[in-house]
């Protein structure tokens, strides 16, 4: 007997068309990207390497953070923490690295993203224990980061080696015309985790958690454990967030406000096509959402808008490229 | 550890090292599942007393029972899902205590819950992963159920609910269990889908391995099992063998007591009054109806006073139809006219406005899982601008009314998803009595339901259209057609292609026209 109910493997053009409905945010938000590049460039008087760096620099923190704050949402959580292990990271950085030779301050920056991964997977452990939200648990984490920095540095100070700003900026002052480490320093982390969710059975099992809590753990899912692994990977990856910032300024700032940079995490991941519900999401669409965000602000300078009101600008914005978004999804969803 | 292929004398930790014959005499092949008083408490409600259950080499054992009466919670304490306060439990002897499904699986028991445990968001093969199989892994198990070549870059989101339960099943078996649970594996599937799940199943039994089998489906149960286990209000009341027994029989053992106040079976329908004549009015009428290329071209009408059945096999549109007459979408051509008027719904509020009311198959869909009987029940009264400031003042009469009607289980009343899935489904029924409507629209009400519960409704649904409404039910069981239908419809490729008296439908006739077969002379 046959049976007709089972589709044969699609054709090639089909395949296409399914990718490019799967990973059609992806590919929009690259263009997007890439449109506001060239549109920036016919706006200031000269583009070259120097813009680019500072671009790419300015931006690492950023899609770092997004990526982090990816890494949760995708898992079903949240974490309002990450802008303060940024903060905590940068600021032990810049006390403990300053005036040592390189290889030891490669030894310290392994050392602070362990235990930046250590102690945020306890916060994913505390949360999966006590069943208290995300949120309330994460806010808590937020100012407890916060306040260990102002512990390991009480005032703005410290430093860190040339060779590491370089690592991060292309420079070894912080600001220059080369933006290839930078390209480098983003790309590596950002395929290992792309690829670590995408093909492996951990990382699937975040999308797992996600998406079906239930399902997964009938699958065989081990959920507490998968939500741990994705606040320790989110917390090592704010770390490293915190390194760059601490490599672009020279110094480390207990003062910087964490809870900004979370939220800018949050509007990333959120233009970057991540469901906050869970299951959905690429960290590859979080890249240039990041970028995106973190280049609003050049753009509109470089327009001559009244930095005062660029927020409100930078704010309409957003909630116009997701309304823009959200249409094309409504549109698919209704076509399909 | 994986368990290899069972010989007659399957090897356990305590017979690895065979020091003599004598050893072995006296210890008999042991049975592949054995429990005691196993029990299990949700808070307050019990869903499980105790219970002793025995499974033995190449046996396929029915575990039946009515709704509630513990059949899933025992299957999801066996795979470890949730844990037991009390019991032991053994595989080949050796004694178990499982706190993950991975361990379950590791011990060599495999499980098809009653609901797809596949991630909706992720493709197939992704979805494989996840439970560290391969593809190799399944392959053969999908050619034996005729799912060869199935593409598995979908996401399972977009895969038919048949499909997903057979690739749940052959994950299952690609496990290699000893014991294989199937939880109502037939319920969402064609009866061709089910005839090649009992094939496989049959050929695991000749493999010497076992399997606990749970279906509604006395019919099945009969032609598969070899032994039942039936649970009554969380414990093991008896266990036969199924040799000679009947279906009458097996319900007799089932129901207990309330055997001869429930028994509906076809002598019911002796007693179906209809309340529909041709001059009563038309309620509710499509016409021509197209929807993508789901729906082509159906129509139908309906009365006050007429349950309407309609019938068809998975996937000829009637999911589609349900959604554009509860207005949850709008057909592409076509009319659908309330007592004469346009529907015009641009989502189910409309339509509720005009009259129409939809019970979901997916109960989950249509109640808040999370708040109490009472408020779901109240909820179409929320809904009403006036009522911003306060309830009627009849509201809790109104709902006491109800629950007392529907003979609601109201031990979980704090909260609806702690209910068990029949009762849940008179939830979402009862909701409807509380308003006043025209259409009660009803997909699959009764799926997964058992006898007792299945009556209640049927005469839930004849009293509301004795009250003047008309009901629209699709079903997919369908023997229970001439017991609460008037009329039945078949469909077929997304339109009507038969139509009868629903009292002289057949199974046989309601089933040739489901294929689009067509009728011999007429």
């Amino acid at each position: 007997m046959t049976t007709t109910s089972a589709p044969e493997a699609a054709p090639r053009s089909d395949l296409w068309r399914r990718w490019i409905q799967r990973h059609g945010w992806t590919v929009g938000i690259w263009l997007l990207l890439v449109v506001l590049v060239v549109w920036y460039t016919t706006l200031i008087p000269r583009f070259g390497s120097f813009q680019a760096a500072t671009i790419l620099t300015g931006g690492t923190a950023w899609i770092f953070l997004g990526i982090a704050q990816a890494v949760v949402v995708i898992a079903g959580g949240l974490d309002l923490g990450v802008g303060g292990m940024l903060v905590l990271s940068s600021v032990t950085a810049a006390r403990f690295m300053e005036g040592q030779p390189f290889g030891v301050v490669v030894l310290i920056a392994i050392a602070i993203i362990l235990a930046a991964a250590v102690l945020n997977g306890i916060v994913g452990w505390i949360i999966t224990v006590s069943k208290i939200p995300d949120i309330v648990v994460t806010l808590g984490s937020l100012y407890i980061y916060q306040g260990i920095a102002l512990m390991v540095l009480p005032k703005v100070g410290g430093g860190t080696t040339g060779t590491f700003r370089w690592l991060f900026t292309g420079s070894e002052n912080g600001i220059g015309a080369n933006p290839w480490p930078a390209l480098v320093v983003i790309t590596i982390p950002v395929i290992v985790v792309g690829w670590w969710m995408a093909r492996t059975r951990t990382g699937l099992s975040l999308y797992a958690v996600g998406s079906d809590a239930e399902a997964a753990f009938l699958s065989g899912v081990r959920d507490a454990r998968t939500k741990i692994i994705a606040f320790a990977v989110a917390g090592a990856l704010a770390a490293l967030a915190g390194f760059s910032s601490v490599s672009i300024s020279g110094v480390g700032n207990p003062t910087t406000d964490g809870g900004v940079l979370t939220l800018n995490a949050v509007a990333a991941i959120v233009l970057g096509g991540v469901a906050l519900t869970g299951g959905i999401g690429s960290v590859l669409a979080v890249v240039p959402a990041a970028l995106i965000l973190f280049f609003f602000n050049p753009i509109l300078s470089a327009l001559g808008v009244d930095p005062n009101r660029a927020q409100v600008i930078q704010g309409i914005l957003i909630v116009l490229v997701m309304m823009v978004a959200g249409i094309l999804e409504w549109r698919r969803i209704r076509r399909s | 550890m994986r368990w290899g292929p069972a010989g007659p004398h399957p090897i356990t930790p305590y017979t690895t090292h065979i020091i003599d014959q004598k050893d072995l005499v006296p210890d008999p092949r042991p049975s592949i599942l054995a429990t005691t008083g196993i029990a299990k408490n949700y808070g307050p409600v019990v869903a499980l007393r105790s219970v002793d259950l025995v499974v033995e080499p190449g046996e396929i054992h029915a575990l039946l029972g009515a709704n509630g009466a513990g059949k899933s919670t025992f299957v999801k304490v066996l795979s470890g899902v949730i844990g037991r306060d009390a019991g032991t439990a053994s595989i080949d002897g050796r004694p178990i205590d499982f706190r993950l499904p991975s361990d379950a699986s590791e011990a060599g028991i495999a499980t098809v819950y009653q609901d797809p445990a596949l991630i909706p968001d992720l493709s197939l093969d992704q979805n494989l992963v996840i439970s560290g199989l391969r593809r190799a892994d399944v392959e053969p198990w999908l050619e034996r159920l005729e799912l060869g070549g199935f593409d598995f870059g979908l996401l399972a989101r977009d895969v038919p609910l048949a499909t997903l339960r057979l690739i749940d099943l052959a994950r299952a078996l690609a496990l290699d269990p000893r014991l294989l649970m199937l939880d109502e594996i037939t319920a969402a599937l064609t009866p061709e889908q089910a005839d090649l799940v009992f094939d496989v199943t049959r050929e695991w039994k000749a493999m010497n391995r076992s399997v606990l089998f749970i279906s509604h489906r006395l019919g099945e149960v009969l032609s598969i099992c070899d032994t039942a286990t039936i649970l009554r209000n969380g414990r093991d009341v008896a266990n036969f063998s199924l040799e000679g027994v009947d279906e009458t029989e097996l319900v007799a053992a089932m129901l207990g007591d309330v055997l001869a106040e429930a028994a509906p079976a076809a002598e019911s329908d002796a007693t179906l009054v209809s309340a529909v004549t041709d001059d009563s009015a038309v309620v509710l009428e499509a016409r021509d109806l197209h929807f993508r290329d789901k729906i082509n071209g159906m129509s139908l009408a309906l009365r006050r006073g007429e349950v309407l059945g309609l019938t068809a096999l998975e996937g000829q549109g009637q999911d589609e139809l349900f959604s554009l007459l509860s207005g949850d979408h709008r057909p592409t051509t076509g009319e659908i006219l309330v007592n004469g008027e346009p529907l015009g719904a641009r989502s189910p509020y409309n339509a509720i406005r005009r009259g129409l009311v939809f019970v979901p198959a997916d109960r989950q869909e249509a109640l808040l899982p999370q708040r109490s009987v009472r408020e779901n029940l109240s909820l179409p009264l929320y809904n009403r601008f006036a009522r911003w400031f306060g309830l009627r003042r009849d509201e809790g009469t109104r709902v006491g009314d109800a629950i007392a009607r529907l003979d609601i289980d109201t031990r979980a009343a704090s909260q609806v998803r702690r209910l068990s899935g029949g009762n849940r489904q008179k939830v979402t029924i009862g909701r409807w009595l509380i308003e006043d409507f025209d259409v009660l629209l009803c997909f699959d009400p009764t799926r997964g339901i058992d006898i007792q519960t299945k009556a209640q409704i049927y005469d839930l649904l004849r009293e509301v259209a004795a009250n003047g409404a008309a009901v629209l039910i699709y079903s997919s069981e369908l023997r229970e057609i001439p017991l609460v239908c008037d009329r039945v419809l078949v469909m077929y490729d997304g339109a009507v292609v038969h139509e009868q008296a629903a009292a002289t439908a057949t199974e046989e006739v309601l089933l040739t026209a489901a294929h689009g077969l067509g009728m011999v002379g007429s």
